[in-house]
């Protein structure tokens, strides 16, 4: 079992990873915001995280994922994207300017019972 | 402040160095069209060297000679016609033949300069095609802002689009695989959420073809004169069903007889907006109140609830495109995010606005405020006068 912090600001989304997650036995914390996230992360320290990209604006996720980073560098974290295409947004695996702290990038849309499987392999892999 | 690049051409040395000293150092002011230019100015005296100053940097503005030693005015004429559209030429003659002048033109020569001319001459003339060019440059800025504006409205329309339709497939997908057991009852929450969610694009398609129909311009408006208590009575029908369940009263101050030149349907829009959102972000057993009067030749409109409110960073994006309000109050209510800024364009077309004051837990006033269409400005006097004096 581990604790998974869930950031999107949809709240249907939240509900359904929440329930597969549940299912795979994880504890669930949830925030709607990036600026919520970053709270809950630090009250209460996730062994994983799966964020959303567009929130409070088209890149909140991006914000978000170097922030967590920052406060926990070893978190692994997944970010769940639709928007790489058509926003044009670069971003890479390198160590620049656009390099983002994210374990794992998975294209919206994700079927909870997938995503609950992705989270159980870097678990996994973590351990 | 704009800068245009010239080019003098003459073999004549007290030409280039007069053209030079007419256009150096000077702003010019075009304030019909709220510009400003000044000019960098370079010289050429031979055909050959024309071509290098074209090839060296930019040139807007040519001004040259008909004669040159090594090329005539009109055979560079076509050379350029071929390799730049946005380079106006000035054609500058000795002697003013009408021959000339129409050749020249027909090659793509913007305007011409007969010889002798002053100082004030010349100045007059690039003026003229200074303000041309800078027409251009702003068409051209206020064309690619638009694609910009349409590119960026897409954007976020195709994310409001996606966002249901990531929801619905993800449940249906848990429903598929009988995620939860095979108990039917267990998926009644997810499906109801599914339901819920094709609701709200229903919502945002109705909402995204009022926006548009009004920014197109292109919806025909049927002005009438419309009596404002009618469509207050028939807003508030639509929503009772909802405000009755949460037990939200409506009450209305709307005097019988108040009546407004209007196109009908743009006035149930703007109130069936208001009406809604005052419900929808409502407490249980809240109230809204709807009033309207005349206040001078404009109709004011009021729709106050006792909701959730706002803070005043939030009042103030309220009325952007696609701008919702997101926290843990607002996030179960359905919204498309355009309703507001439909009031608004609407209450535009009236020559009026809306404005909101909002208090977050205790409520929000929005107003607003509607003249008569001009376009039926005989009505106006007497239909705002009969108002004030039924209303007083």
């Amino acid at each position: 079992m581990a604790h998974i912090l869930l950031v999107d600001d949809d709240q249907d989304l939240i509900e359904m990873n929440k329930t597969a997650l549940t299912k795979h036995g994880h504890k669930i914390s949830a925030a709607y915001s990036a600026e919520e996230a970053r709270k809950v992360a630090k009250d209460n320290p996730p062994d994983l995280a799966v964020l959303d990209v567009m929130m409070e604006d088209k890149t909140a996720g991006f914000e978000l994922a170097r922030r967590l980073h920052e406060q926990t560098p070893n978190l692994p974290m997944i970010m769940l994207t639709g928007i790489r295409k058509e926003m044009n947004l670069n971003y890479s695996f390198a160590p620049d300017e656009t390099w983002l702290p994210v374990t794992k990038f998975l294209e919206k849309p994700v079927n909870p019972r997938v995503l609950a499987d992705e989270v159980d392999k870097l678990l996994a892999g973590k351990s | 402040m704009d800068i245009l690049n010239v080019l003098v051409v003459d073999d004549e040395y007290g030409m280039r160095r007069g053209a030079e000293r007419a256009l150096r150092d000077i702003v010019l002011h075009l304030p019909d069209i709220n510009g400003e230019v000044r000019f960098e100015i370079r010289t050429a005296a031979t055909g050959k060297e024309l071509e290098e100053k074209l090839a060296a940097g930019p040139t807007d503005i040519l001004l040259l000679d008909h004669k040159l030693p090594d090329i005539t005015g009109l055979e560079i004429l076509d050379r350029i016609g071929k390799s730049s559209l946005d380079l106006l030429t000035i054609m500058i003659t000795a002697y003013a033949s009408l021959e000339t002048a129409v050749s020249a033109t027909r090659r793509g020569a913007y305007d011409f300069l007969a010889k002798p001319f002053t100082p004030e001459e010349l100045r007059g003339a690039v003026r003229k095609a200074a303000r041309h060019l800078l027409l251009q440059r702003q068409a051209r800025r206020l064309a690619e802002e638009k694609r910009q504006v349409r590119f960026q409205f897409t954007s976020v329309l195709a994310h409001e689009m996606k966002s249901p339709i990531s929801a619905i497939e993800g449940y249906l997908q848990m429903v598929k695989e009988r995620s939860i057991g095979n108990s039917l009852e267990s998926y009644d929450h997810m499906l109801d959420r599914c339901l819920i969610r094709i609701e709200g694009m229903r919502k945002l398609i109705a909402d995204l073809l009022d926006l548009t129909s009004i920014e197109s311009g292109q919806r025909q408006r049927s002005l009438a004169t419309v009596d404002l208590a009618d469509v207050v009575r028939g807003t508030v029908e639509n929503v009772k069903g909802e405000a009755q369940k949460r037990d939200i009263s409506i009450d209305l101050e709307v005097p019988d007889g108040l009546m407004l030149q209007a196109d009908r349907t743009e006035i149930e829009m703007i109130l069936n907006n208001l009406v809604s959102n005052a419900v929808k972000y409502n407490r249980d057993h809240g109230g809204v109140r709807v009033s309207a009067s005349f206040i001078g030749d404009e109709i004011q409109i009021q729709v106050q609830d006792t909701g959730i409110g706002m803070t005043p960073e939030e009042s103030i994006r309220l009325f952007n495109d696609f701008s919702r309000i997101k926290n843990d109050k607002t996030r179960h209510i359905l919204g498309s995010g355009l309703g507001l800024s439909t009031v608004k364009k609407l209450a535009m077309l009236y020559e009026g606005d809306v404005t909101v004051k909002s208090q977050p837990d205790v409520g929000s006033t929005f107003t607003v405020r509607l003249k008569n269409q001009p376009s039926v400005a005989n009505a106006q006097q007497s239909t705002g006068s009969n108002a004030v004096l039924i209303f007083s």
